[in-house]
């Protein structure tokens, strides 16, 4: 029946003209590109989801993570978009909303239309967050911070048109007040540092960043930028619950896409394995123990939740 | 020394000077280019520098390029724009690298092209080479290289 | 005193097995040129995922040390750094390298990597809580006060003509901009689709320093006049070690300086050895001697590499904050394998962390004894033809350029970076004040641009950038650094 089947894939595919046969893909490791440094959030949670894909219930292959940071992702996507390989063998982090909210700013030659997504492993609140000598204790002490010296408070985030950067936005605009939002080169790590160090008064952060240093003591959670409280946070409350009308815009998805142009075949067999994959109790058990959210969706529910991104940031952006 | 090498030269990297202060000061938005502005506008400052000692003569060290060397480099350096810019991605790296291996260690080793021990010299120190990097890169570090129409 | 209780898990079969093979495989791939160490380690993480927590980070312990002393050896034997931390090392390495030294500054750079780095990781053991403070003390201004200091050294690496060597850093600091500007996103000087990415670090240090090596020995020509073989000396290890105790002075600033620079996050190893090449040029009744082969060049320089290693780790640590790229690399390694790094590490995880830190320490001393034995190969480096020799450091380039982000576009930049450093170096520039400038001007860069917004929310850049007890010790540096080479530009009546 296998047998059958193969030589039914082997003929389609000749009839389809596509020269990938999916019954033997992979033949060989996968790539994946992470548009972020090494030891980041999205690195760290891409080599997890990835490290069984080597078993023969999911690829058979492994995959092998590459780096390509620079400018909060847009060199890594720019070059995915552009120069990867549409073969099945090149794959790629997206982070939700960042790339579209870049896309949409302009000045990339990527957009939702470039990329087909496979499926969705995790969601990662934005947080903010203070040092931990820091007098603000919650959101009101900042925004009333706020009032008083317009523009005069600092806070760190990943970049521009981030996830953090786009938290930051709906916090200023809820808060109605101005705020100063730095952009650190190097990612969360670099923001991190600048909020423990007394760079800056605060900080906008990936919840599983700031999750390991609250544990560490070194830094304080003030609100969660999601419509729910987060498992791992229990005690911390929503940017809602404090009156700050911030929805779940600035949520980092993440998960895997090829470039568009990757055969159809090679796109549904991924999109079964994928979540499956993600699914596994190994993986499951080391995103736990990083304080690492996880959110799987298939592909069909990722296709949709680009679309309703696309619209938000699109209505969010318009006035920059 | 030869001067007129040194006022080419200077003279090239004050046009690419001049190039990079026009494309700092014009291109949109200003702040992203504040500080490629400083740079260019030292990077300049410099070059006008070097290029006018150079047309006064007073350039004093970098013996410029010699007839002879120049003759010896040229087909070592087009078998690497070959190699890198063409063969590499097209014929995929590893047979490109026999390849260039094997006529850039035949065109620059001293030894008699009549022998055919020498050629077979050749042929196995290529295949060592290609052996260890197949190890090296595909083997231990699994790095997957372009394989073009080959490997 | 905790720490030595951990050793007996260091001494076990398997450790010892993990270390040695760590060591010498670091060695290799430290030193064959193209691959960084951070391309080590990177590429070292998906084996660990079959050991144990404590195994694993004894193998990238010990990779990480032996890699950043074997960039050493193609650095002195073929002036081709195996990563930036090497740069210094070309300068005078190399040159003693073809006066037939090439053995006796192995041993040197060895035994110097020894001393740095068992003083790095000491520091590590012992100071980790008070040099975490140091650590946050540096904010934007100033690492951007640090950057300035570090162009500054350029006026003493190029020792023939300081305006060609200025004009090379500022050449290196606008290649540094090509590509996405890393703050606000928009290209900049993108004028090919291969500089999309920038001009990364490493294939551009490949390209400048392989790929002029590589061109020389064409343009030398089949029937090489110049057949004089550099004759190898040999050179006794004792000799070695008193040389290197001799030289107190530049061993000193090695370490010390290397050790304060690995700390300060953000700026990495990359320069802890030209700052200290340059300090302990300045400090030396025998200057003149320096970038001709003399022994304190190579000394200090890789003292410094390697006492920045553990210095580097304690941002690391204890804040989860990477020093430099190898130990964001690390800082993976570590998450994969649940280990949390954060104030309490050392109570959380006494049994994974301390035998990490002594697979360290035991791995200076294997590097140091495996180094050794690699310097008496030196011999047989040289006495490889010309022919072979420039074809294989060719195929190397073309490999490691690739495989530190698998992008042709890398590749391309390597070789026409190194086409032009080539004819830049017939009329008196060259790749090392180039490297800095594309190494410095980033971090520059970046620093001030976020320094002058945080400045412009509080009260200006001049109060931001100019005061602050931190702030004019590092200005004071600056001056007199400037001041010290206009100087003794001024009365050594150098071409200027």
């Amino acid at each position: 029946m296998k047998k059958l089947f193969t030589a039914l894939a082997v003929s389609l595919a000749g009839f389809t003209g596509t020269a990938t046969i999916a019954g033997s893909y992979p033949d060989r490791p996968v790539m994946m590109m992470v548009s972020y440094g090494a030891g980041g959030a999205t690195d760290f949670q891409a080599r997890i989801v990835t490290m069984t894909a080597g078993n023969d219930d999911a690829l058979g292959m492994p995959i092998a993570i590459i780096n390509k940071p620079g400018a909060g992702g847009r060199v890594g996507w720019n070059w995915f978009a552009t120069e990867a390989d549409k073969d099945g063998y090149t794959l790629a982090a997206y982070n939700i909303p960042h790339f579209i909210a870049q896309s949409i700013k302009g000045g990339v030659d990527f957009s939702t239309d470039s990329f087909e997504p496979i499926a969705n492993w995790g969601a990662d609140p934005a947080v903010f967050i203070v040092g931990k000598d820091s007098a603000f204790n919650s959101m009101a002490d900042v925004v009333a911070f706020a009032k008083e010296n317009p523009g005069k408070l600092t806070f760190s985030g990943a970049g521009l048109f981030v996830g953090h950067h786009i938290a930051a936005l709906q916090i200023e605009k809820a808060a109605g007040v101005k705020m100063a939002y730095i952009p650190t080169k190097g990612g969360g790590s670099a923001a991190m540092k600048s909020v423990i160090a007394g760079d800056v008064l605060g900080g906008v952060n990936n919840l599983s960043d700031a999750y390991r240093a609250a544990q560490a003591g070194s830094i304080k959670i003030l609100g969660v930028a999601d419509l729910e409280r987060n498992v791992f946070l229990p005690d911390v409350p929503t940017m809602m619950e404090q009156g700050l009308d911030v929805d779940n815009a600035s949520v980092n998805f993440r998960g895997v896409m090829v470039p568009k142009g990757t055969p159809q075949n090679i796109i549904d067999k991924l999109a079964i394995i994928m979540p499956e994959m993600f699914k596994h109790k190994k993986v499951a058990g080391k995103m736990k123990q990083g304080g690492s959210p996880m959110y799987i969706m298939t592909r069909d529910e990722v296709i949709a939740m680009w679309a309703a991104r696309q619209a938000t940031l699109e209505e969010l952006l318009k006035g920059l | 020394m030869n001067y007129l090498q040194h006022r080419i030269s200077s003279g090239i990297i004050c046009a690419v000077a001049i190039w990079v202060c026009w494309i700092s000061f014009t291109q949109k938005p200003a702040e992203a280019f504040l500080f490629p502005r400083i740079i260019a506008v030292f990077f300049l400052l410099l070059a006008l520098w070097t290029f006018a000692k150079a047309m006064l003569g007073r350039s004093k060290v970098g013996n410029g390029l010699s007839m002879a060397a120049a003759k010896n480099l040229a087909p070592g350096v087009a078998i690497t724009g070959i190699y890198i810019f063409w063969a590499a991605k097209t014929l995929g790296f590893y047979t490109a690298s026999i390849f260039a291996f094997f006529i850039l260690l035949s065109l620059y080793d001293p030894s008699p092209n009549t022998e055919f021990r020498i050629w077979m010299k050749r042929g196995l120190i290529t295949a060592a080479f290609i052996a260890i990097m197949y190890a090296l890169f595909a083997v231990v570090l699994k790095v997957y290289t372009p394989r073009g129409m080959f490997i | 005193m905790e720490f030595i209780y951990y050793f007996g898990e260091v001494f076990t079969p398997i450790s010892m097995l993990l270390l040695i093979g760590g060591t010498i495989g670091g060695l290799i791939l430290g030193a064959t040129p193209g691959l960084s160490p951070t391309m080590a380690v990177a590429l070292l993480i998906p084996f660990t995922f079959q050991l144990t927590p404590v195994h694993g980070l004894i193998l990238l312990g010990a990779a990480y040390t032996s890699t950043v002393a074997g960039g050493a050896v193609s650095a002195i034997l073929l002036k081709i750094p195996g990563a930036p931390a090497n740069i210094a090392t070309t300068l005078d390495g190399h040159a003693m390298a073809l006066k037939g030294e090439g053995a006796k500054a192995l041993q040197l750079s060895f035994i110097s990597s020894l001393f740095g780095g068992i003083f790095g990781v000491l520091l590590l053991i012992f100071l980790t809580p008070v040099l975490a403070e140091w650590a946050l003390a540096f904010g934007p201004p100033h690492l951007f006060w640090l950057a300035i200091l570090g162009v500054t050294v350029i006026g003493s690496l190029e020792s023939n003509s300081v305006v060609k060597g200025l004009l090379s850093g500022c050449i290196g600091m606008w290649l540094a901009t090509i590509g996405f500007d890393d703050m606000l996103g928009v290209k900049r000087f993108v004028f090919h689709s291969s500089l999309g990415g920038g001009v990364n670090i490493i294939p551009a240090l490949i390209g400048l320093f392989a790929i002029p090596q590589v061109i020389t020995m064409f343009a030398k020509g089949r029937f090489d006049q110049d057949t004089s073989r550099i004759e190898v000396k040999k050179h006794p290890v004792g000799a070695a070690f008193k040389e290197v105790f001799k030289r107190k002075r530049a061993l000193g600033i090695g370490t010390i300086i290397g050790s304060i620079i690995g700390l300060i996050p953000g700026v990495g190893g990359q320069i802890a050895g030209l700052v200290a090449y340059d300090q302990a040029k300045k400090f030396s009744p025998e200057k003149a001697k320096f970038g001709t082969g003399h022994s304190e060049g190579v000394i200090a320089a890789e003292a410094a590499n390697n006492a920045m290693v553990g210095p580097s780790l304690v941002p690391l640590l204890t804040l989860s904050i990477p020093g430099s790229p190898t130990a964001a690399v690390l800082l993976g390694g570590l998450l994969i394998h649940g280990i949390f790094p954060g104030v309490d590490l050392f109570q959380n995880y006494p049994e994974v962390v301390w035998p990490f830190i002594n697979s360290m320490l035991i791995g200076q001393v294997l590097m140091c004894i495996f180094g050794i034995y690699i310097a008496s190969f030196a011999a047989r480096v040289a006495q490889v033809p010309k022919s072979v020799m420039a074809a294989t450091v060719l195929g190397l380039a073309l490999f490691g350029s690739y495989a530190v982000q698998q992008s042709m576009g890398d590749v391309y930049v390597m070789a026409v970076l190194g086409g032009m450093m080539y004819f830049l170096e017939r009329f008196g520039f060259s790749a090392a004040p180039l490297v800095l400038g594309l190494i410095l001007g980033p971090i520059a860069e970046s620093n001030f641009v976020q320094g002058s917004m945080i400045a412009n929310a509080q009260d200006g850049p001049m109060i931001y950038f100019f005061s602050g007890t931190l702030n004019i010790a590092l200005i004071a540096v600056v001056v007199l650094s400037v001041g010290y080479s206009a100087w003794s530009e001024i009365t050594s009546r150098k071409v200027v």
